[in-house]
């Protein structure tokens, strides 16, 4: 099949999703009312209640809900084969993202801009307030874990990316002293600065710069420190969090904003350059690339791992783990925080929220397409199926992002020894605006939560270092595909919490609600699912296996606590919901008794 | 040196001001300097900052709240109403309100707010203040005279006066940041002017509302501020201390007159005990306010065989004042 | 100078095509950083009234003279002030930042 079939196929999906499934849950189900005065307007407040126009909500929405998840999990899930991955992406979104993001919003806009805990506090029980935020902070935790051995250990262990990914950074602060300090015009400050950040770019790429990280990280096989830490993995992966650290105290205008913004642009104009690339292109699926590996995702099985240096782990059953793998691109529960407190309180008009919730999402996941594309053709098409297998043995699941886009930028001119190190420079900083942000918020919410007991808390650089430290235990143990399914099964509860929570007030509503009751089945089972596997997986790992590193047996026991302590909220949660329905269903029939 | 001679010899001194605790003869000494002066040919504005004034006693005519009222020719007195005055500041302020966001009603918490800062204690006070303001800057007088009010409030004034001016300029400085937020997004927006924050305007007016009043109760060339005493021991201590804040608040401090002297030439042989006591009492304490405030004592004011009201006994009282010999 | 019909719709095609994609370039920047601005300026302002008009330490910030004179440019903060202190907050208020 051509790539460009594929993508072709994914507009089609949008097409009938949005244009005819969408429109008409829309239409007959919430029935905005134009007329009627949002809480934006209502309660304009110039804080967190103003009204903003359609599109700009539209690219409010879309940055908030696309970041590295979309790129990252179907390039994980291809070992299943490209179907499942391709299936599901289109199949989620079309039956359960859009609808969790749009109907979030609604739920927002009609509930007066509440928040999902508010709202969960409500509707399903109090406590299950409490479970969402640990929900939250596990997902807070695993971004990092995930994001940072990504970066750490993928990304930066390249000696071509590091300077370029510093001197962005540098160029972003320098953005910031240009807006916030001079307040020069934005677009000049624009131009200059993205201009600087793709010569801090190439800059990386000169021999002497790379020679001169080779040093750093020991040679071309860096030597192991403790576990199966190598010193690059060591040194970048602390660099991380260093780089966070900052980002996590320093004011939001002088380090994260600005450095947000020049990332923007080299992102921005990397997916347009791929995907113009690709249409240029038109690769066709490498026939040796298998739709369908094996229900185990083990590639040994599929391909010939027997030259490689390490053998990758097998992820597990297709059926829950796919559905965990992929999280953001098909649905994610963090998109409904995004769209509750975020975009609900901005909506002018009821009218909008489809556009913007049900748009952004049927973007996103076009932009899942367009990743699963760079491991299955832009890897596949110039390597072959055994690339791809060399590379996610080889840890580099990120660089297979990197590696795909390269080859499509290089059919409109961009030559890979430039595009490799871009693509690398740009998953970086995609992960690290996110990571910093990250520990920005757990800083918060460790001041927010522990801050009356142990006043340290309130302190910002002690509850960024501690949520520093606990992102170093995970980035420094384990394996990176099991922190990974952890932290799609923290987003997919969060999102199994939210479809429940919107079929509660659909019901108390009055509105028909099967449309949402079946995904949060779905999402409720699968993901408990897949956290036991998980769980199962890990523990059995240690247990079984000889003379693992120690650094992967505390990780493997880390990642099984973690995921039988989910199964265990997420069991209780379940058992609240019951009693909620049960609640809701009684009070339906008293409702229509008295009528 | 005597009074009059101060007076002649500094002419810029156009605020006059007399300070000390309460029924020491503050009243009667402005009304009688403002009458001295205004017989000299001056335009003179007496006015009470007190809210229980006693102005109309004195000339023996209802001037509250009537704005300037002619007295004699070239003396006018003033006692403001502070009640009205708010009233009035109240109206203009729901007017404002309705006129800039075009209501025809306040909403109810706005509205309840107004009446609560209206029940203020010291809304009295800061309306005064702000109408002092108003007739001190109009500057149509050649003299304006101070009825001021007993020496804690003048105090408070004055202390109040800088506190609130500290308090503004935090405040000026957080609505200065604020306008520095609303630049840069202007900036972001490619927006190219930026609403000024009118607030910011306001609070610049109130700074120079506040300090066009306590600059003159401080400013040395165009201020004149003298202590009324009498003899009496506690009434000798209670200045003392005064004057030492009313120097850290840099009042120009211009002299100190003693008022109730018992006339000396009462003192003959057979005079009752009752007298003679009191007079020696007297004459230890004026000796003990002559080593205190020394050269600063600029006349003493003879006890009157009666209370001082009408023109003709403050004319009286003025003569004493200025053409008196100590 | 007058363009045939179809080249003015076109151009105004290409014109509207532009601002959506300009807003929405827009939306994915700089409105969040407008916005933190913004919420910035604004907890100033809460600030600001709450010192000048809450009499929270039970001094008199300003006489109160003035502090109705500043009145009538603050009163439609009033009530959105009084509801953004009174409204309960938890941690999923502030998940409106580009994480996942
Ligand atoms: N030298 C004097 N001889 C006789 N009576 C006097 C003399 N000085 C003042 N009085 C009388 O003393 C009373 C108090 O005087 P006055 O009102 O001037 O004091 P005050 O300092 O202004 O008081 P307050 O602090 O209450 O304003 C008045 O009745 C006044 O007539
Ligand atoms: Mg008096």
């Amino acid at each position: 099949m051509n790539a460009v079939v594929t993508l072709l196929i994914g507009l089609v999906a949008i097409a009938v999703g949005y244009g005819v499934y969408a429109k008409s849950i829309n239409k007959n189900v919430m029935n905005p009312d134009e007329k009627k005065a949002t809480p934006a307007k209502m309660y304009m407040d110039g804080v967190d209640f103003t009204p903003a126009n359609r599109n700009v909500l539209f690219g409010y929405q879309f940055k908030s809900i696309a970041a590295l998840g979309p790129i990252t999990g179907p390039i994980v899930a291809v070992q299943w084969g490209w179907l499942p991955a391709l299936l599901w992406i289109i199949f989620g979104t079309f039956f359960i993202g859009w609808v969790q993001d749009f109907s979030t919003i609604m739920m927002g806009v009609r509930e007066e801009g509440q928040s999902l805990g508010a709202l969960s506090y409500r509707f399903v029980s109090p406590r299950a307030r409490t479970i969402l935020l640990t929900f939250i902070y596990f997902y807070l935790l695993l971004i990092m874990g995930a994001f940072g051995k990504i970066v750490g250990y993928d990304l930066m262990t390249n000696p071509a990316v590091p300077l370029g990914v510093l001197l962005v950074i540098g160029v972003g602060l320098l953005a910031g002293q240009m807006t916030y300090k001079w307040k020069m015009d934005i677009i000049l400050t624009s131009a200059i600065t993205v201009i600087l950040a793709f010569v801090g770019i190439w800059l990386g790429t000169l021999p002497g710069v790379k020679n001169l990280f080779l040093a750093i990280n020991g040679g071309e096989t860096s030597p192991v420190v403790f576990g199966s830490v190598t010193q690059a993995q060591f040194i970048w992966s602390l660099v991380t969090l260093v780089i966070c650290y900052f980002g996590a105290i320093l004011p939001i205008w002088r380090w994260a904003q600005p450095i947000n913004y020049v990332a923007f642009w080299i992102v921005f104009l990397g997916i347009a350059a791929g995907t113009v690339g690709l249409l240029v292109w038109r690769p066709s699926i490498p026939a040796d690339f298998p739709a369908f590996t094996n229900w185990n995702g083990n590639l040994c099985a599929a391909s010939d791992c027997s030259g490689l240096e390490k053998t990758p782990l097998a992820l597990g059953a297709l059926w829950p783990l796919l559905f965990v793998t992929i999280a953001c691109g098909a649905i994610s529960g963090w998109h409904s925080l995004v769209s509750s407190s975020g975009t609900a309180r901005q909506l002018e008009s009821e009218a909008d929220a489809l556009y913007v919730g049900g748009g952004a999402m049927f973007l996103e996941m076009f932009l899942a397409v367009l990743s699963l594309l760079t491991a299955v053709v832009g890897v596949g098409a110039t390597t072959g199926f055994a690339g791809y297998v060399g590379m996610i043995a080889a840890g580099k699941n990120a660089g297979v992002f990197a590696v795909g886009l390269s080859e499509m930028m290089s059919r409109i001119g961009v030559p890979t020894s430039f595009g490799l190190p871009y693509g690398s420079v740009f998953l970086t900083l995609m992960a690290l605006t996110i990571m910093y942000l990250v520990v920005r918020f757990m800083r918060v919410a460790s001041a927010e939560f522990m801050g009356d007991k142990v006043p340290l808390f309130k302190n910002a650089t002690f509850g960024s270092i501690v949520a520093l430290l606990l992102s170093a235990v995970l980035i420094y143990t384990g394996f990176w595909a099991r922190i990974w399914v952890l932290f799609g099964g923290a987003n997919q509860l969060m999102a199994a919490l939210t479809l429940l929570l919107i079929t509660l007030w659909l019901m108390s509503k009055g509105k028909s609600y099967m449309w949402t009751l079946i995904p949060f089945v779905f999402m409720y089972i699968t993901t408990i699912g897949a956290l036991l596997l998980t769980a199962y997986n890990t523990i059995h790992q240690v247990m079984t296996t000889p003379g693992l590193a120690i650094d992967l047996v505390v990780g493997n026991w880390l990642a099984g606590l973690i995921a039988i302590y989910l199964v265990i909220s997420a069991l209780i949660l379940g058992w609240d919901s019951l009693q909620a329905f049960q609640r809701q269903r009684a009070a339906s029939v008293e409702a229509k008794a008295k009528v | 040196m005597s009074l009059k001679e101060i007076f002649e010899k500094n002419p810029d001194r156009r605020y006059i001001m007399f300070g000390g605790k309460g029924g020491l003869g503050k009243t009667t000494f402005s009304a009688a300097t403002a009458y001295w002066l205004a017989k000299r040919g001056y335009k003179v504005l007496v006015f009470s900052v007190d809210p229980q004034a006693s102005l109309s006693d004195i000339f023996e005519k209802d001037i509250f709240g009537k704005g300037p009222v002619e007295i004699m020719p070239n003396l006018f007195a003033q006692e403001i109403d502070a009640d009205q005055r708010i009233r009035e500041y109240q109206d203009e302020i729901r007017q404002k309100i309705l006129d800039m966001y075009g209501l025809d009603q306040v909403p109810e918490e706005i509205e309840n707010y107004i009446q609560a800062a209206a029940a203020e204690p010291a809304m009295e006070e800061s309306a005064i203040f702000d109408e002092v303001v108003d007739i001190v800057v109009s500057g149509e007088y050649d003299y304006y005279i101070y009825d001021l009010v007993p020496l804690g409030h003048a105090l408070y004034y004055l202390s109040m006066a800088s506190v609130y001016d500290q308090w503004i300029d935090k405040i000026t400085g957080l609505r200065e940041e604020m306008a520095e937020y609303d630049q840069v997004a202007a900036v972001m927006r490619r927006e190219k002017e930026t609403e000024e924050d009118k607030i910011l305007k306001e609070l610049q007016y109130i700074k120079h509302r506040i300090n066009a009043s306590s600059s003159i109760l401080t400013d040395k060339v165009k201020t004149a501020f003298y202590f009324v005493l009498i003899p009496e021991e506690m009434i000798i201590l209670d200045t003392q201390k005064a004057a030492g804040l009313f120097a850290k608040y840099d009042v120009p401090l211009s002299g100190y007159i003693v008022n109730r002297v018992i006339p000396p030439e009462l003192a003959a042989d057979n005079i009752p005990d009752y007298l003679r006591n009191r007079m020696e009492m007297q004459k230890k304490y004026l000796h003990k306010i002559e080593q205190t405030f020394g050269s600063e004592v600029l006349t003493n004011v003879p006890e009157f065989e009666r209370d001082i009201t009408g023109l003709p006994m403050i004319e009286r009282v003025a003569n004493a004042l200025f053409e008196g010999q100590r | 100078m007058s363009f045939p019909p179809f080249i003015t719709r076109l151009g105004r095609g290409v014109k509207s095509t532009f601002r959506t994609l300009a807003e929405i370039i827009y939306g994915a920047t700089i409105h969040e950083m407008v916005r933190d601005l913004r919420k910035e300026r604004a907890h100033l302002e809460h600030l600001f009234i709450l010192i000048v008009f809450g009499d929270i330490l039970g001094i008199p910030i300003l006489p109160p003279y003035y502090t109705l004179h500043l009145l009538p440019y603050i009163a439609p903060n009033i009530t959105g002030w009084k509801r953004s202190l009174l409204r309960e907050r938890d941690l999923t208020d502030l998940c409106d930042q580009e994480i996942g």
